[in-house]
C-alpha cells in the first residue's frame, strides 16, 4: 500500500512540476491569429522585413569567402534557408530545390549551415545529405543566425534592387517565399 | 499446464487486460522523436474487472539519422548524439461495467549534441485524455477452443484527445530538438482486438487521429504573420503476437513481438495542402512483460527499432526506442 500510495505522490507532483514549469503553456492551448510583429521603421538598418540589412562575410563549404553585398551585385536577388540538416529542413530544402530555384535562375540561393560548427563538418553534412549542388554558407560561430533572428527553417529574402529585406519567415510551403520572389524589381 | 476453471479464468483475464494497456502505451511512444514532439500515447487501457490503474513508464530515444521525403535513408554525422527521454505517467479509471478514462502526461528532456550545437532542454509533453468502451462483458482468454464463441477476441472503441501541453516550434523555443510536443490538438478514434488461447495472444490496434487547425502568429519565438496550420490526418497500426509462460509461482514471463507502422497525410497552411510533408514509419518492437501472481503489478520491457535503411519511412527520424514500465491495479 505504501507503494501505490508513493506512485501516486509522484504521478501528481510530476504533472504538477511539469504544469507549472512551462512558461507559456497556454499559446498552444489557446492559439491566436493576432498579429503581434513589432513595426519597423522601412529603410533603417535591420534584418527584417523592411529594412536594409548590414553586410556579413563567411566561408562557404568550399573554404571560399562569400559577402552578401557582392552577391547582391551579381544576382537579382539574395535567399538565405537556415538549415540543421534535419527532417523538416530537408523536406524543405529538396522542395525549394526542385520547385522554386528553376523557376528564378537569377537568385543566388544559399543554405545556412548553422550547427556544423566548421567547413569540414559543414561540407560533409552538405555532401551525405547530397546537396552538393546548392552554395552553403558555414555560420560557425551561429551570427548569421542571431542577426536575424533566424531558427531552423527561417527563409530570407534580400532584394538586389533596394538591398531591403523581402522576407524573413519560415518556409512552410513556399508559397510566400515565390511570391515575394516574383515581386522582386 | 493449469487447468481452467472459472476462478482462474477471471484472473488470466487481468493480465490478459494488463499487458494489453501495455501495448497501447508502448506502441503509440514509438512516434515521439524530439523533432516532431514527444511524448503523447494514444490512451491507456484498465483490465476488466478492475477499478483503476497507475502506470509508469520512461523512455530512451536514441536518434539514427532520418528519411528523407522520397524514402532515402541518411546518416548522422559523426560526433552527432541526439537522444529523448521521456517519463509517462498515465492513470485509467473505471466509470461503469464497460467505460473507463484514462490520462497519461509525459515528461521529456532532450539531450542533443549536434556537430557544432550542444542543447539539453526540458518539459511537459502533450498529454492525452482517453475514454474507452469494452465491447464485452464476460472473459475473453480462454485456454482452450471448445466453440466458436471462445474465438471471439476482446474489442475495445475508443476516443483520446491529445492536448498541446508540451513546448512547440510555436513556442519559445530554439528549434525542434528543442521541442516536447507538437502544438497541435489532435482526436483518435481507436479499435484494438485482443485474443488470448494460451498461451499464445494477439491483437490489432488501429487508430485513425484528426488534427484541429490551429492559428500560428509565433515560430520558435519570433513573431510572424498569422497564418493556420494543420497536420495531415494520422493513421496507426500495431500487429502484436505474444507467448504467455506461467511460472510455478503463477506469476507469468510474456513474450511479444509487435509491428508498427504510421502515416500521416501532407500538412496545410491556410487551407493549401503541402505536397511532399507526408510522414511515414515502420518499427517492429520486442516486449517483455513479467507480472505477479496477483496480476496486480506488471514490470514491462518495450525495445522498438526501426530499420535505418530505404524505404521504411519518409520523411522521419529513425530512432530506437527502450522503455522500462510498471503498474498497478486496484481492484
Amino acid at each position: 500500500m505504501f507503494s501505490v500510495r508513493l506512485m501516486m505522490k509522484i504521478a501528481l507532483l510530476g504533472v504538477s512540476l511539469g504544469l507549472s514549469g512551462c512558461d507559456g503553456i497556454t499559446d498552444d492551448l489557446l492559439p491566436s491569429g493576432d498579429d503581434i510583429r513589432q513595426t519597423v521603421e522601412a529603410g533603417t538598418s535591420g534584418t527584417q522585413v523592411g529594412q536594409i540589412p548590414p553586410d556579413f562575410s563567411v566561408l562557404d563549404t568550399l573554404g571560399n569567402s562569400r559577402g552578401l553585398y557582392d552577391e547582391l551585385t551579381r544576382s537579382t536577388g539574395v535567399v538565405l534557408y537556415f538549415t540543421m540538416w534535419c527532417p523538416i529542413c530537408e523536406t524543405h530544402m529538396s522542395h525549394m530545390r526542385a520547385e522554386v530555384m528553376p523557376q528564378f535562375p537569377a537568385v543566388q540561393f544559399f543554405l545556412v549551415d548553422f550547427v556544423s560548427g566548421s567547413v569540414a563538418a559543414s561540407r560533409a553534412a552538405q555532401v551525405s545529405n547530397k546537396y552538393e549542388d546548392i552554395d552553403t554558407l558555414v555560420d560557425s560561430n551561429q551570427a548569421l543566425l542571431s542577426l536575424y533572428q533566424a531558427s531552423m527553417g527561417t527563409t530570407v529574402v534580400i532584394d538586389s534592387a533596394g538591398n531591403i529585406v523581402r522576407m524573413n519567415e519560415d518556409y512552410k510551403d513556399s508559397v510566400k517565399l515565390v511570391e515575394t520572389l516574383q515581386a522582386l524589381p | 499446464m493449469k487447468k481452467a476453471n472459472s476462478g482462474h479464468c477471471v484472473s488470466t483475464q487481468v493480465p490478459c487486460g494488463l499487458l494489453l494497456g501495455a501495448a497501447l502505451l508502448f506502441s503509440s511512444s514509438s512516434w515521439s522523436a524530439s523533432c516532431c514532439g514527444g511524448g503523447s500515447a494514444t490512451s491507456l487501457v484498465l483490465p476488466k474487472f478492475s477499478k483503476s490503474m497507475v502506470n509508469i513508464a520512461f523512455d530512451i530515444e536514441s536518434y539514427d539519422g532520418y528519411w528523407d521525403g522520397d524514402g532515402t535513408y541518411h546518416n548522422d554525422q559523426p560526433g552527432d548524439d541526439l537522444n529523448q527521454y521521456r517519463l509517462n505517467l498515465g492513470y485509467a479509471h473505471r466509470l461503469a461495467s464497460r467505460w473507463q478514462a484514462a490520462i497519461v502526461a509525459p515528461y521529456v528532456w532532450n539531450s542533443n549534441q549536434y556537430s557544432g550545437l550542444s542543447s539539453n532542454t526540458n518539459g511537459l509533453g502533450d498529454m492525452t485524455l482517453g475514454l474507452t468502451y469494452e465491447a464485452f462483458d464476460g472473459i475473453k482468454c480462454v485456454w482452450k477452443v471448445r466453440d466458436w464463441r471462445d474465438l471471439i477476441p476482446a474489442a475495445y472503441f475508443g476516443v483520446a484527445l491529445t492536448v498541446p501541453t508540451g513546448i512547440s516550434p510555436y513556442d519559445n523555443v530554439a528549434n525542434n530538438f528543442d521541442i516536447t510536443g507538437r502544438g497541435f490538438y489532435r482526436l483518435d478514434g481507436n479499435i484494438l482486438l485482443d485474443k488470448t488461447i494460451y498461451p499464445w495472444n494477439a491483437s490489432l490496434l488501429f487508430s485513425y487521429g484528426k488534427y484541429l487547425e490551429r492559428d500560428v502568429n509565433t515560430e520558435y519565438g519570433k513573431p510572424v504573420e498569422p497564418y493556420k496550420k494543420e497536420l495531415g490526418d494520422r493513421v496507426l497500426g500495431t500487429a502484436t503476437f505474444g507467448y504467455t509462460h506461467f511460472l510455478d509461482n503463477m506469476d507469468t514471463m510474456t513474450f511479444s513481438l509487435s509491428y508498427s507502422r504510421l502515416q500521416e497525410d501532407e500538412v496545410s497552411y491556410d487551407g493549401r495542402p503541402y505536397a511532399g510533408s507526408e510522414i511515414e514509419k515502420n518499427s517492429v518492437g520486442l516486449i517483455l512483460a513479467y507480472s505477479t501472481m496477483n496480476r496486480d503489478w506488471v514490470y514491462k520491457l518495450n525495445i522498438s527499432h526501426a530499420f535505418p535503411e530505404d524505404g521504411q519511412g519518409q520523411n522521419f527520424p529513425v530512432t530506437d526506442i527502450v522503455t522500462l514500465g510498471v503498474s498497478h491495479v486496484f481492484r
